[in-house]
C-alpha cells in the first residue's frame, strides 16, 4: 500500500466523520454573515459560537448609543474603520436618533447598515437594572436545547466479534444538551453537555456525559466590567500570544484580517479543546483595563512509551476507543497571566504575559521538521499589540515572544481609499521556534510559526450592485514542515466578483489559485514538488416568492503535483429554501452531485443544518449528497428541528475507514433538536 | 552560477524582452494597457494621445538586485497638431548578453473617445561568443473611453511573428494585451490587463494608484503568471516627476527601478 492510498483513506475518515457534525441559523441575515466569514475556513471549526453570539444580539439588541468598541467588534461583519467612524460620529454629533444617520457615516454602505439593523436598537442610554433576586427570576430568560443525532448504518466500531468487544465503548447516538440563562445583558449562565458517537453515557467507564462545559458570566458597569467563572475564552490583540476559541484567517472578507480584540468572553462552543477553565475578570478604570486569568484543566495527550513525556496533544475531543479514553485528560495544564490595555482613541495598546505549565514535559521532536517545536513543561509568553486609526486608515499589529525561544511579528493596514475602494496589507514574520499554545495568528499553515508572508487585498464596489474582492498572499516557510522536507514557499491568489441585481437575484463567481510545495511521491524523486490547486465557483441565488428561494452552485477544482497530470473535481448542487415570514414551518433541501478524482481535488461546501449545528464537509469521490432540514414551531419559545442527510457513493463497497467504516455505499444521518425558551 | 542564471534569464527574457513598462506602470503590476501618459509608449502607444506638451522620460531598472542585469530606457513624445509622435530606446542585459530596442510610434485621437496608434521597432540582440542578430517588428493599439471613468484598451505586438534570423533561441514575443482602467475618484485609479504571449501562459495583472496627497501617489499591484508583487510611489511637481517601483518575484527576488520625467 503506498502512501497516497494511506493519505486518501485518512482523509476520507476525516471527511466522513465531519459529515456527522452538523447548520444555518434560520435567520437569513445571520446565515449570510456566517457564510461570508466561514467560507474560507475548514471543517474542523465550530461556528456555533458565532451563530449563538449573533442570535443573542438579534434578540438582545445592542443599544448603539451606549455600545463600546468591544461589543461592536463582536458583530464581526463591521470593520474596525467603520466602528471607529461610528463612535467618532457619536462623540461629535451626539446620540443617534435614527438608523438613517448611520448610513451617512463614512464607510457605511446600505448592505452593512441593513445587516447592522438586525442587531442594534437606538435608545437613550439607560441605567442598568439591579441584580435583585426578584428581577433575576422575573426578567431573566432561559433557553434549553437538546439534540440527538445518529448515523443510521452500522459502523465497524460498533460491531462485536466472538472474541472482541466493539471498539467503541458507547452507542452511536450523539447527544448534545445546551442550557442558557440570560438576564438583560448583565448575568448569563451557560452549560453544555455532549457525548459524541461511540462515547459512553452513564456507564462505568464514563461518568455521565463525555464533555461538560459551564460558566457564569457577570457584566458590570463600574470597576468590574466582566467576570467569568468556569469556562472562558481570551482573545487579545492579533492572536499571536493569546487567542482561544474560534479565530479567522484570510477570507473573502478583507476586514477579518484585523482581529477584533474582544478580550474575555464566556465560552459557549462545543469544541472540547479551545478554552480555558477557571476564573477571569476584566477591571476597568478610566482608560486602563486589566484582565487577570487563571486556568487549570486536563488535556488529552498521547504519552511516550515510558509515560513520562507528552508526545503530542489531541484536540479532537473524541473518546470512543480504549486508546482515546486512555489519552483523555492524560496531562494537566495550568495557565495564568495578565492582560493590560490602554485605550485612548484613536490608540489602543495591550500587553499580555502568561505562563503555561504542564504536569508532564513535552518530548523533544523526533524528526527533523519538529526540531524547533516546544519541549519541556513550562512556557512563558509575552506579547504587545496595538491598533491605531487615522482618517481613513486602520493600523494594527502585535509582537510576541516566547521565553528562551523565538518571536513573532505581525503588522497590518486597512485603508479605505475612497467610498468604493479599500485595500488591506499585512506582513507577518513568525520564527521557526516561536511557541504558544494559544496562537491563532493569520497564517497559511496552522498557527503562527515558521512563516513569513505578505498579503495584499483589494475590495472594489463598482456600484451598489457590483463588488470585486481580490487578494494575493505570498508566503515562505524557512524551516521544514510536515510532509515538506525542505524550506519552501508558495502563494495564493483569490478573486470574487458578485452581482446583486436586486434583493431577489444574486450571482457570485469566485476563483482561487494556490501554489505550495510538498514532498514528491517517493517513487518519483526525493525532492519537493510544486502542488497547484485551483477552484472556480459560480453561485446563483434568487427568490421565487417571498418565502421560497433557490440556490445553485457549480464548482470545479483542479489539483496538480509536480509533473504528474492534473486531477479534477466537480460539484454542483441545488438548494431550495422555504422560509415564510409568519409560519410555523420552515425548511430547506439540497441535492448535490459530486465527482472528484480523489481526496486532493475535494471540494468544500457549506451545508445548512439545525440551529447551532454546522458543517462545511469536503465532497470527494463520486456520488450524491442530499439533505432536508425542517423546523416546526409548536408555540412561541418551543421549536423542533429535524434533519436527514444522505451520502450515497457510486462504485464503492464501503464508506469511511477504520472504525467508522460502513459496509455498503451509503451513509445516512438524522438529527432531532428541541428548544424551549421561557 | 552566472551561466545558470543566464539560462534562466534567457528563458524568461522572451517574455520580458519587450521592455520595461516604466516605474509608474510597473508599480501598478505592469497593467498599463489602458493607462495614459508617456510610459504608454512601452505597453500601448495609443495612451500617449493624452499628453499635451512634449515630454521626455528616463528609467533605470536593476533586475533581481544582486546581479548585473539592468535595463535603461529613454522616451520622448511630442504632440503636433492633433498627432502625437513617440520614440523609445531601450537597452537590456549585461556585458555578455545585450538586447537593444528602438521604436517609433504614431498616435492620434479619432473623435472624443477613441485613440489609435501604430508603431515600428528595431531589435538587436548580441550574445558574447555567439554573435548578434537584428529584426524589425510592428505594433498597434487603441484605447476607448467608455465614459469619464472607464477606459478599455487593446494592444498587439509583433503580429507578423518577426524573429531573429540567427540566435533563434531568443525571440520577439507575439503578444495581445486587453486592458481596462477605471478612475474611482480623483484620488484612486485601478487598472487590469489580460495578457497573452504566444507559447506562454496567460497573465492577469492588477494595479492600483492612490494619490495620498497632492503631488504624491502610492501604487501597488500583482500579476498572476508569473506571480509577482509590485509597489511604488511617484512624486510630481510642476514639470518634473520622479517615480520609483519595485517588483518581487518569489524565486528571483527584487527588481527595483527609478524613473525621471520632464514636461517641456
Amino acid at each position: 500500500m503506498n502512501f497516497k492510498c494511506v493519505y486518501s483513506i485518512l482523509a476520507l475518515v476525516v471527511a466522513i466523520h465531519n459529515f456527522g457534525i452538523a447548520q444555518p441559523a434560520i435567520d437569513p441575515v445571520i446565515e449570510q454573515v456566517i457564510e461570508s466569514i466561514a467560507e474560507n475556513l475548514t471543517e474542523e471549526n465550530d461556528y456555533s459560537e458565532i451563530t449563538e453570539r449573533l442570535n443573542f444580539y438579534s434578540k438582545n439588541r445592542i443599544n448603539i448609543n451606549t455600545a463600546t468598541i468591544d461589543t461592536l467588534q463582536e458583530l464581526l461583519f463591521i470593520s474596525p474603520l467603520q466602528i471607529n467612524n461610528l463612535l467618532s460620529h457619536r462623540e461629535e454629533s451626539g446620540l443617534f436618533v435614527d438608523l438613517l444617520e448611520i448610513q451617512g457615516i463614512r464607510g457605511f454602505d446600505t448592505e452593512t447598515v441593513r445587516r447592522l439593523s438586525h442587531f442594534i436598537t437606538i435608545e437613550p442610554p439607560n441605567l442598568l437594572t439591579d441584580l435583585t433576586p426578584k428581577n433575576l427570576a422575573a426578567k431573566g430568560n432561559h433557553d434549553l436545547m437538546i439534540r440527538f443525532g445518529k448515523v443510521v448504518e452500522k459502523q465497524d466500531g460498533f460491531r462485536s466479534s466472538d472474541v472482541n468487544a466493539p471498539a467503541y465503548a458507547g452507542s452511536g447516538m450523539r447527544v448534545f444538551t445546551r442550557y442558557r440563562y440570560n438576564y438583560v445583558n448583565r448575568l448569563a449562565i451557560s452549560l453544555n453537555m455532549e457525548k459524541d458517537a461511540g462515547e459512553a453515557l452513564f456507564q462505568s467507564p464514563g461518568r455521565g456525559f463525555d464533555f461538560y462545559s459551564a460558566n457564569v458570566f457577570l457584566k458590570g458597569n463600574r470597576l468590574l466590567k466582566k467576570l467569568v467563572l468556569g469556562d472562558y475564552a481570551l482573545q487579545f490583540g492579533q492572536a499571536l500570544t493569546m487567542w482561544s476559541g474560534l479565530g479567522f484567517g484570510k477570507g473573502a472578507v478583507l476586514t477579518s484580517l484585523a482581529k477584533p480584540n474582544i478580550g474575555l468572553r464566556p465560552y459557549s462552543s462545543a469544541n472540547e479543546a479551545s478554552f480555558l477553565r477557571g476564573i477571569s475578570a476584566t477591571l476597568e478604570h478610566n482608560r486602563f483595563s486589566l484582565t487577570p486569568f487563571i486556568s487549570c484543566k486536563n488535556v488529552d495527550a498521547t504519552k511516550s512509551d515510558s509515560g513520562e513525556e507528552i508526545n503530542s496533544l489531541s484536540f479532537s475531543g473524541l473518546h470512543r476507543t480504549s486508546t482515546e479514553r486512555e489519552n483523555k485528560g492524560a496531562a494537566s495544564q495550568w495557565v495564568y497571566g495578565l492582560n493590560s490595555r490602554y485605550q485612548r482613541k484613536p490608540w489602543s495598546m495591550g500587553l499580555t504575559a502568561y505562563r503555561t505549565q504542564f504536569s508532564l514535559p513535552f518530548a523533544s521532536g523526533k524528526t527533523l521538521y519538529e526540531k524547533y517545536e516546544f519541549s519541556g513543561n513550562s512556557l512563558v509568553n509575552l506579547g504587545a499589540d496595538y491598533n491605531y486609526s487615522y482618517k481613513n486608515a486602520y493600523y494594527f499589529g502585535e509582537f510576541a515572544h516566547s521565553f528562551r525561544s523565538g518571536s513573532a511579528l505581525i503588522n497590518g493596514l486597512i485603508l479605505s481609499l475612497s467610498n468604493q475602494v479599500s485595500i488591506a496589507m499585512l506582513y507577518r514574520g513568525y520564527a521557526r521556534n516561536y511557541h504558544s499554545f494559544f496562537n491563532q495568528g493569520i497564517s497559511e499553515s496552522t498557527g503562527a510559526v515558521n512563516e513569513k508572508g505578505f498579503y495584499s487585498g483589494l475590495t472594489v464596489k463598482f456600484s451598489s450592485k457590483f463588488e470585486l474582492i481580490t487578494y494575493a498572499d505570498f508566503f515562505r516557510f524557512p524551516w521544514l514542515k510536515f510532509r515538506v522536507d525542505a524550506p519552501s514557499k508558495g502563494y495564493e491568489l483569490f478573486a470574487q466578483l458578485s452581482y446583486n441585481m436586486n434583493k431577489m437575484f444574486k450571482v457570485t463567481t469566485r476563483f482561487k489559485h494556490q501554489l505550495k510545495a510538498e514532498n514528491a511521491e517517493p517513487e518519483i524523486n526525493r525532492g519537493i514538488d510544486e502542488v497547484e490547486k485551483q477552484n472556480l465557483r459560480i453561485e446563483l441565488s434568487y427568490k421565487l416568492t417571498a418565502s421560497l428561494s433557490i440556490r445553485n452552485r457549480a464548482e470545479v477544482s483542479a489539483y496538480r503535483k509536480g509533473m504528474a497530470s492534473a486531477e479534477y473535481g466537480f460539484l454542483s448542487y441545488q438548494d431550495i429554501i422555504y422560509d415564510p415570514l409568519s409560519s410555523r414551518i420552515s425548511g430547506n433541501l439540497r441535492f448535490a452531485i459530486f465527482d472528484t478524482a480523489g481526496f486532493n481535488s475535494r471540494i468544500y461546501a457549506y451545508e445548512n443544518d439545525v440551529l447551532y449545528g454546522y458543517s462545511i464537509p469536503a465532497y470527494q469521490g463520486r456520488g450524491i449528497r442530499c439533505y432536508a432540514n425542517a423546523r416546526y414551531t409548536f408555540q412561541r419559545g418551543f421549536d423542533i428541528w429535524l434533519r436527514y442527510a444522505l451520502l450515497s457513493y457510486s462504485g464503492q463497497q464501503t464508506v469511511g475507514s477504520g472504525h467508522d467504516m460502513i459496509q455498503g455505499n451509503k451513509r445516512s444521518d438524522f438529527k432531532i433538536q428541541l428548544r424551549f425558551q421561557f | 552560477m552566472k551561466y545558470i542564471f543566464l539560462l534562466l534569464i534567457l528563458s524568461h527574457t522572451s517574455v520580458n524582452a519587450q521592455k520595461n513598462p516604466g516605474p509608474r506602470y510597473a508599480a501598478m503590476g505592469s497593467a498599463g494597457t489602458a493607462l495614459q501618459g508617456i510610459w504608454s509608449m512601452q505597453l500601448n502607444p495609443s495612451g500617449i494621445t493624452a499628453i499635451e506638451k512634449p515630454e521626455m522620460a528616463l528609467a533605470y531598472e536593476r533586475h533581481f538586485l544582486d546581479q548585473d542585469i539592468s535595463s535603461q530606457t529613454a522616451l520622448f513624445t511630442f504632440p503636433y497638431s492633433g498627432n502625437v509622435f513617440g520614440f523609445n530606446v531601450e537597452r537590456y542585459g549585461f556585458t555578455e548578453y545585450m538586447e537593444l530596442h528602438a521604436g517609433i510610434a504614431y498616435a492620434r485621437k479619432l473623435g472624443r473617445s477613441l485613440s489609435l496608434a501604430i508603431g515600428f521597432k528595431y531589435h538587436q540582440l548580441s550574445i558574447a561568443g555567439y554573435g548578434s542578430a537584428s529584426a524589425f517588428s510592428a505594433e498597434a493599439g487603441f484605447q476607448f473611453s467608455v465614459n469619464e471613468k472607464l477606459i478599455l484598451a487593446s494592444h498587439v505586438a509583433n503580429p507578423g511573428r518577426s524573429r531573429y534570423e540567427v540566435l533563434s533561441g531568443s525571440n520577439i514575443p507575439v503578444k495581445l494585451s486587453l486592458g481596462a482602467a477605471y478612475r474611482f475618484s480623483n484620488k484612486v485609479a485601478a487598472a487590469c490587463d489580460l495578457i497573452k504571449i504566444l507559447n506562454f501562459p496567460t497573465d492577469i495583472r492588477l494595479g492600483l494608484e492612490y494619490s495620498l496627497i497632492q503631488h504624491f501617489s502610492l501604487r501597488g499591484g500583482i500579476s498572476a503568471n508569473p506571480f509577482k508583487q509590485y509597489a511604488g510611489f511617484g512624486f510630481n511637481y510642476n514639470r518634473l516627476s520622479v517615480d520609483a517601483a519595485v517588483s518581487f518575484h518569489p524565486a528571483l527576488g527584487y527588481s527595483p527601478q527609478i524613473g525621471l520625467g520632464y514636461e517641456f
